[in-house]
């Protein structure tokens, strides 16, 4: 399935900062060090949004407060995702509602949790997230960053400036049916993302690679002999996950996707992404089987 | 000057220290012995070290700063009794060896840089972190 509009994506992707991959248009509340509350409108033009952007979405919230807590001397990177609750899926047009919560941060790292909501209902929690602090030079300027903070907690950037990405495809490599699948990512030597993940180092965003291994998983979980064939599937969470490294541009992924534990209602998978033999983040995704919401 | 810390108080906290070891490196708990070198014997990386302070902070109610066992390791010793220009002085290989305890006398090489240090830790080690951070939240009251 393709993460967005592609057709959009090759006709008028903005290729610079602050668009391509920025998922926060307006900062209504901001404790210094401790919380902020956002917004951002997923365009309507789009075909889908994953559910892997919203979680984006509300850790780049957490990135503004922390990056403004250290002065901007660090920015930090995904490292650490201990649990994130997929509870709705979000429509193209919709307002998100944002949250980040801090919970330490420092020179070294940040430690937060968050959400987002539609319409005041939760679609997405995040907890136990975790993320070093690296140079904010190696990455970005830090004063259009300081500067791209107080557009955001003042007017507002303008909204629907994300414009979709264009769909990446994991080729399948293989696999036991019902037991395992991997599949290779190619993943871009150019893309507009990076002239926004990073302007001064691009990387390829970890939650990319982690929608492409939960596409997979889905796929994995669609030939389980629990449920009939065509039984609807549903993203319930994903937890562990451990970026190890940074995905540079042109990089091939090998992403393998395994069956830990199988029920008569759901399944849990493994996650493993390497490259070159190396690996580069792991997780674990828990799907359910049934068409009802995953609202508790 | 803190008292050493115990037999006792490493065996009380061993079993759910060693669990988070295992899960955070995605090892078997029986392979996760107290003094197997995390990065040597079970493959740890940096981004581990991490993810097991980051586990033991929320299982333990405790902060643990960053850079916190070279910190404990160091004792007593200043900055330059226990290194000099990123390699670790006479004074501060017996200090290391002795908060390493855990540590076979083997594993330890001259010269050792303050960078290296990382190579020795054990399960043990981790131990010893979250008991010397519960004395210190305990001590702050």
């Amino acid at each position: 399935m393709p993460l967005s509009t592609p057709q959009l994506a090759a006709e008028a992707a903005p290729a610079h900062a602050f668009a391509a991959f920025s998922f926060v248009d307006r900062i209504d509340e901001f404790e210094p060090s401790r919380r902020a509350r956002g917004r951002f409108l997923v365009p309507a033009a789009l075909a889908a949004f994953p559910a892997c952007l919203v979680a984006e979405a509300v850790g780049q919230l957490a990135a503004w407060v922390a990056m403004d807590a250290v002065d901007f001397r660090g920015r930090p990177v995904a490292a650490l995702a201990g649990e994130t609750r997929f509870v709705a899926p979000v429509a193209p047009g919709s307002m998100l509602e944002l949250a980040a919560d801090i919970e330490s941060c420092d020179d070294d790292a940040v430690s937060y949790a968050g959400w987002a909501a539609v319409d005041g209902r939760r679609v997405i929690e995040l907890h136990d997230c975790f993320g070093p602090l690296l140079p904010t030079a190696e990455f970005d300027a830090p004063e259009a960053l300081r500067d791209r903070l107080a557009l955001l907690r003042g007017e507002g950037a303008p909204p629907a400036r994300f414009r979709g990405i264009d769909a990446l495809v994991a080729t399948p490599a293989g696999g036991e049916r019902g037991q395992s699948r991997r599949a290779t990512l190619a993943v871009p030597a150019s893309a507009p993302f990076f002239a926004d993940h990073f302007p001064r180092r691009p990387v390829f965003p970890a939650t990319l690679l982690l929608d492409a291994g939960i596409r997979l998983a889905l796929e994995l979980a669609s030939e389980l002999p629990a449920w009939p064939a065509g039984t609807p599937l549903r993203l319930v969470s994903m937890t562990r996950v451990k970026v190890r490294s940074f995905t540079p541009p042109g990089q091939r992924l090998d992403l393998t996707v395994s069956l830990q534990e199988s029920a008569r209602d759901g399944a849990s998978i493994a996650l493993a992404v390497s490259a070159d033999e190396k690996s580069v983040a792991t997780a674990r995704v828990e799907i359910r089987a049934g068409a009802e919401e995953n609202r508790r | 000057m803190a008292t050493a810390i115990t037999q006792d108080e490493i065996d009380s906290v061993f079993p759910t220290v060693a669990e988070m070891v295992a899960d955070a490196l995605g090892c078997e708990l029986a392979d996760v012995k107290p003094d197997a070198s995390l990065i040597e014997d079970l493959g740890a990386e940096s981004i581990d070290f991490l993810d097991m302070v980051f586990r033991l902070e929320r299982s333990y109610k405790v902060k643990i700063p960053r850079g916190k066992i070279v910190e404990n390791a160091r004792g007593t010793l200043s900055e330059a009794e226990f290194e000099q220009n990123g390699v670790i002085t006479e004074a501060g290989m017996a200090q290391l060896k002795s908060y390493l305890s855990e540590v076979p006398a083997g594993r330890f090489k001259t010269p050792t840089k303050v960078k290296e240090i990382p190579r020795l830790f054990t399960p043990v080690t981790f131990c010893k972190l979250v008991i010397s951070a519960q004395r210190e939240t305990k001590a702050a009251g």
